[in-house]
């Protein structure tokens, strides 16, 4: 499939959200849609599921079945669990003994089994994400649109995603997901595309291109934001984890050694670390100095 | 596609927002009728014109049910074309079960009589008439609540407003001597085609006065949800 020259605004006299997009994906292929909040991300999922039509610019090659999971499931609707998904796979085009398998089979894998009859509005959000999932894979999807897929989901189910992109990777599918929790460091073999100013370019990565770690300690209350600045300026975000000692809390052990304006021995307690990769020492750098920064 | 159909009708259904129009169409019906009994084909005539506004407010309703959201739910499964359409005949066929109790309505409340002088129509022509001048709605009804609904015109203040104007623009340019009748759906004309002389030239050139209004209104609606996205 492939976005060629792809602009898209909402409204006539808006501006544009996405300029000049051109970009194609093949089969068995996964890419990670990166940015900040409210650059396009989403805008962008849905022009390539065909929810959106460019404003200029067309999109080609689009597989025929496309799954898409939407960020935020519409559950306002008065359908129990089994009788959405059932009509879904009606929709989709399957018989009614094939929707009524595809219905077991989904609902038992994304342990909805327990929900089948419960009404729609009263499913918790993870559980309604669920069934937006489900929804979306009752046919296998030639093209798979995630759009924030983790978001709300309990952690078996978090486990369970990058097995279902797998798979349709497999069957030479294509998926294009977003993600701002940094579960996408499940997608190791992803590639990655930046949104930012209404342009997308893809960050590349060659093999023999050393990867450095870098640990991080900043306030706790501080980690949410920090590390949703160092994701979006295109860092991975490995893992965070609470500080066992005040005393070794107060220390940022940074590798390489260069990144030597870390370490503030007067600074108050920091109460959480991480580690973070980056491709270059310069961006590393910079990205601890960002860290630190926030710790003042 | 006609699971489509039959996903939208449910959850118009299950909502129970279907009681409101349904209502009010009982309602007008139960009014219209009580003020003494008439020939079938007059009495159904207007009928007809009183449910016009009833069947765009219903239609309204049925398409704006669903969440946006599992509206491009549904576009992205089964196409833009499809999509549309399912919309639109769901609207049709709750339209056309509101017609029918519309046409069985009177016969209940003994809102109706027989021919009463040598002129008068049988009532299996009355019926006919009555059933055209319904059918003749349908599409005109349809097409104007399609066009009020939440994706196409956005705001529920425009609906209410696309909903209105509709309503009165179709009385007020369908009066005789009206200055631009064509701006409006032949539903004042056919309810006095069906009191008067129903030639069949005329029944032929007010039905295809309705279907070019309607597609012409549909045409507005699909234009505005291409727009809308």
């Amino acid at each position: 499939m492939r976005l060629e020259n792809v602009w898209l605004r909402y409204h006539r006299r808006g501006p544009w959200v996405l300029q000049g997009i051109d970009v194609r994906i093949g089969p068995g292929e996964v890419a990670i849609v990166l940015g900040r909040n409210g650059v396009g991300k989403s805008t962008l999922l849905q022009v390539a599921a065909g929810v959106l039509r460019p404003g200029r610019g067309r999109v080609t090659d689009r597989p025929a079945r496309v799954g898409w999971v939407p960020e935020r499931f519409p559950a306002d609707q008065p359908f129990t669990v089994t009788r959405y998904l059932t009509g879904m796979a009606r929709v989709a085009g399957l018989g009614r003994a094939a929707a009524d398998e595809a219905v077991t089979f989904w609902t038992h894998r994304l342990g909805l089994s327990a929900f089948r009859s419960v009404r729609l509005p009263e499913l918790s959000k993870g559980t309604a994400q669920k069934v937006g999932l489900a929804q979306a894979l009752l046919r296998p999807p030639g093209l798979l649109v995630l759009d924030e897929p983790w978001e709300g989901l309990d952690a078996a189910t978090r486990e369970l995603v990058p097995e279902l992109i797998a798979e349709v990777l497999a069957a030479d599918g294509s998926v294009l997901v977003s993600d701002h929790r940094g579960e996408t460091v499940r997608l190791p073999a992803a590639r990655r595309w930046l949104v930012a100013d209404g342009s997308l370019s893809e960050e590349t990565s060659s093999t023999d291109e050393t990867i450095a770690v870098v640990e991080v300690a900043v306030p706790a209350a501080r980690v949410a934001g920090t590390v949703a600045r160092l994701r979006a300026e295109g860092h991975q975000v490995l893992r965070v984890r609470p500080d066992a000692s005040t005393a070794a809390s107060q220390v940022l052990p940074v590798e390489p050694p260069r990144s030597t304006g870390a370490a503030r021995p007067a600074e108050p307690p920091l109460g959480m670390a991480g580690e973070l990769t980056a491709e270059q020492p310069e961006a590393a750098d910079a990205a601890v100095e960002s860290a630190a920064g926030e710790a003042r | 596609m006609s699971a489509l159909v039959r996903m939208r009708l449910a959850g118009f259904l299950r909502t129970g927002r279907a009681l409101a129009p349904l209502l009010a169409g009982l309602i007008t019906l139960g009014t219209l009728y009580g003020g003494g009994r008439a020939q079938p084909a007059e009495a159904y005539g207007v009928s007809a014109v009183v449910l016009f506004p009833v069947l765009a407010w219903q239609t309204k309703i049925l398409l704006d049910v669903e969440p946006d959201v599992q509206r491009r739910l549904a576009q992205v499964t089964v196409g833009v074309a499809r999509e549309r359409s399912a919309g639109l005949l769901a609207a049709a066929v709750a339209a056309l079960v509101t017609v029918a109790v519309a046409l069985l309505f009177p016969w209940l409340v003994g809102g109706v009589s027989g021919p009463v002088d040598p002129g008068d129509r049988s009532i299996p022509v009355g019926l006919a008439l009555g059933l055209w001048a319904h059918l003749l709605v349908v599409p005109a009804a349809v097409a104007l609540g399609a066009l009020a609904s939440r994706a196409s015109v956005g705001g529920a203040g425009y609906g209410v407003a696309v909903l209105a104007l509709g309503g009165v623009g179709a009385v007020v340019f369908g009066l005789t001597g009206s200055v631009a009748p064509w701006l409006a759906p032949p539903i004042m004309a056919a309810a006095r085609t069906t009191a008067g002389d129903a030639a069949a030239l005329t029944l032929l050139a007010l039905s295809g006065w309705a279907l070019a209004w309607s597609a012409a209104v549909v045409g507005g609606y699909l234009w505005r949800r291409r727009a809308q996205g």
